[in-house]
């Protein structure tokens, strides 16, 4: 029991982190619920549904990411999951290639297993080098070469943006030990999901309240260049002010802030284009306000790996 | 198996209580949490609660997950008094499978056949609704070409006729197929949505007017979620 205490035992970085979560939760459903008094509307409803689910959503993160290691590695590879789970039924991938969708399904532990052994060429070559290679060859010995383009492209690809993107999220807890950091892989975790998670927020507030000109007419209408800007911008100042859960110096998270904003975007952007080819709205209905899992882990799928390199060369190739 | 045993069973023979057990652990707790966490299945529910006492539960069959599925949502306290109605000429193969369908999926076997029946599937059903039974039907009477609905036999509507007290709850079953596919053994995820529609209560309709309405609300409930998600029109 005392074994268990322990794991859960916070460091005060991340303790302040989820402080400061929580009364954001606190402070927007309190104003959600004063405007909704006051003057109902359709809008101030999605509001409400939204952060409702951002309540459920920052438990989750927040619960896992604090547990044991193995938890946390457990919790991403089930996002990992269910993004493919999510998006194969979507691309059209069922029936004929359903023994190597379950493979592409196993390769998610054998990547998570890695990251949590630590070993660190194997974690960074199984799915872009040898998964690369298997997988289409897999698909070819079956002797099926009708539409087989499709799938050796999109198998490798969602591997690629859906497992291996995550599971860098899972390698910060292999980082070695910088001196004088203290909040730890969880503080560093947090900081990532909150960066990206407020981000979007705040894309979408910048745009909803002053968006006049669409960065991706075509693409996604609701994205603007105001909303674009803004949330960058904000964001970026934020991640200088969260410094404290990283090794940065201010100029280092000021750039780490920026380039997570905009992969951020670049991630919801790319999955906006996919799920118009596709013609639907939302790639499913598991979060309400939300839609489906990669609606919410568009961001941090396309985040993750850039931040992690981002932290490696700050923190330690370049000696913090 | 006479007629007479089969009714004196269903009549008489009260549900063990470890059997009650057995399948509220089987279903409440294992499928739900395969349903929930493997597949992905996305359970809409309707705004009005679940009516008490007996319940016919139509839906669309295309998989053998679809009975698995139904069962996670009946009520616990019916879990037990809840027979989906399955074929005897595949599910009876084997003594094997016999008594898999009566313990674990709390089946019944029926006859497809005119020719080989020895009982009335419609008496039968009847009899078990009589005595406080629910049941779960799949009117398409099998499960077809994955993803299209075949048409409604009138089953339903003869027994829904019969008891006009009992309510008609119709859920349409959204891509458990592509999970299990007809001929595969194997459950590879691929999500998936159970919508449970509002309980239709049709007092003196005709035995077609009943298997049309429960039909109807199927096919609205398909068209529903298919149109939800739909994307506009780029501007």
């Amino acid at each position: 029991m005392n074994k268990i205490i322990q794991a859960w035992e916070m460091n005060a970085e991340v303790q302040w982190v989820i402080l400061i979560i929580l009364s954001i939760l606190v402070f927007s459903s309190t104003c959600w619920f004063i405007w909704g008094k006051i003057k109902p509307g359709k809008l101030v409803t999605e509001l409400q549904v939204r952060t409702r689910s951002w309540w459920i959503m920052c438990a989750c993160f927040i619960l896992t990411t604090v547990a044991h290691p193995a938890i946390t590695h457990l919790g991403l590879a089930f996002l990992s999951f269910a993004l493919l789970r999510e998006m194969y039924p979507l691309l059209k991938l069922d029936e004929r290639e359903r023994h190597v969708v379950m493979l592409c399904y196993m390769v998610i532990p054998v990547q998570y297993l890695l990251a949590y052994l630590g070993m660190t060429t194997l974690f960074l070559a199984f799915i872009p080098v040898f998964m690369f290679v298997v997988i289409p060859f897999i698909l070819v010995i079956r002797g099926e070469t009708q539409g087989i383009v499709r799938s050796i492209s999109l198998m490798p690809y969602s591997l690629v943006a859906w497992v291996y993107g995550m599971s860098h999220l899972a390698y910060l807890f292999q980082l070695p030990e910088i001196p004088g950091f203290t909040a730890g892989p969880q503080g560093l975790l947090l900081y990532l999901i909150f960066l990206v998670g407020i981000n979007d927020v705040l894309q979408f507030a910048w745009g909803k309240t002053i968006g006049q000109h669409a960065v991706l007419p075509k693409v996604s209408p609701n994205k603007t260049w105001e909303g674009l800007i803004g949330g960058v911008l904000s964001t970026t100042l934020i991640a200088i002010s969260l410094r404290f859960l990283t090794p940065l110096e201010p100029w280092q998270a000021a750039f780490t802030g920026f380039c997570v904003a905009v992969a951020g975007f670049m991630g919801d952007a790319i999955a906006s284009g996919i799920k118009r080819d596709i013609g639907i709205k939302n790639s499913g209905n598991a979060i309400p306000g939300h839609g489906g899992y990669l609606d919410r882990l568009d961001g941090f799928s396309a985040a993750a790996a850039p931040f992690f390199h981002l932290i490696y060369f700050f923190g330690v190739t370049s000696g913090g | 198996m006479s007629e007479s045993t089969n009714r004196q069973q269903l009549l008489i023979d009260h549900a063990p209580v470890g059997k009650k057990w057995l399948l509220w652990v089987l279903y409440k707790v294992f499928w739900r949490a395969v349903f929930g966490l493997v597949i992905g299945l996305k359970y809409v529910k309707n705004e009005s609660p679940h009516p008490d006492g007996p319940v016919i539960y139509i839906a669309n069959h295309n998989s053998h997950l679809d009975a698995m599925s139904l069962m996670t949502i009946v009520p616990s306290d019916r879990i037990h008094l809840t027979h989906s109605v399955a074929a005897q000429d595949f599910f009876g193969k084997s003594n094997f499978r016999r008594w898999a369908m009566r313990n674990l999926v709390n089946a019944v076997l029926i006859s497809r056949t005119k020719s080989d029946r020895d009982v009335d599937p419609i008496a039968l059903m009847d009899a078990m609704l009589h005595s406080g039974r629910s049941l779960i039907l799949f009117p398409e009477g099998t499960r077809g070409v994955p993803g299209v609905m075949a048409d409604f036999k009138r089953g339903v509507g003869h027994l829904a006729s019969r008891h006009p007290g009992i309510p008609v709850i119709p859920i349409y079953l959204d891509g458990l197929y592509r999970n299990l596919p007809k001929g595969r053994t194997i459950i590879v995820p691929f999500g998936g949505t159970l919508m449970m529609g509002e309980p239709l209560i049709l007092k003196d309709a005709s035995v077609n007017e009943i298997t049309d309405a429960a039909e109807k609300a199927i096919k609205e409930m398909a068209s529903n979620l298919e149109n939800a998600n739909k994307i506009n029109p780029a501007p």
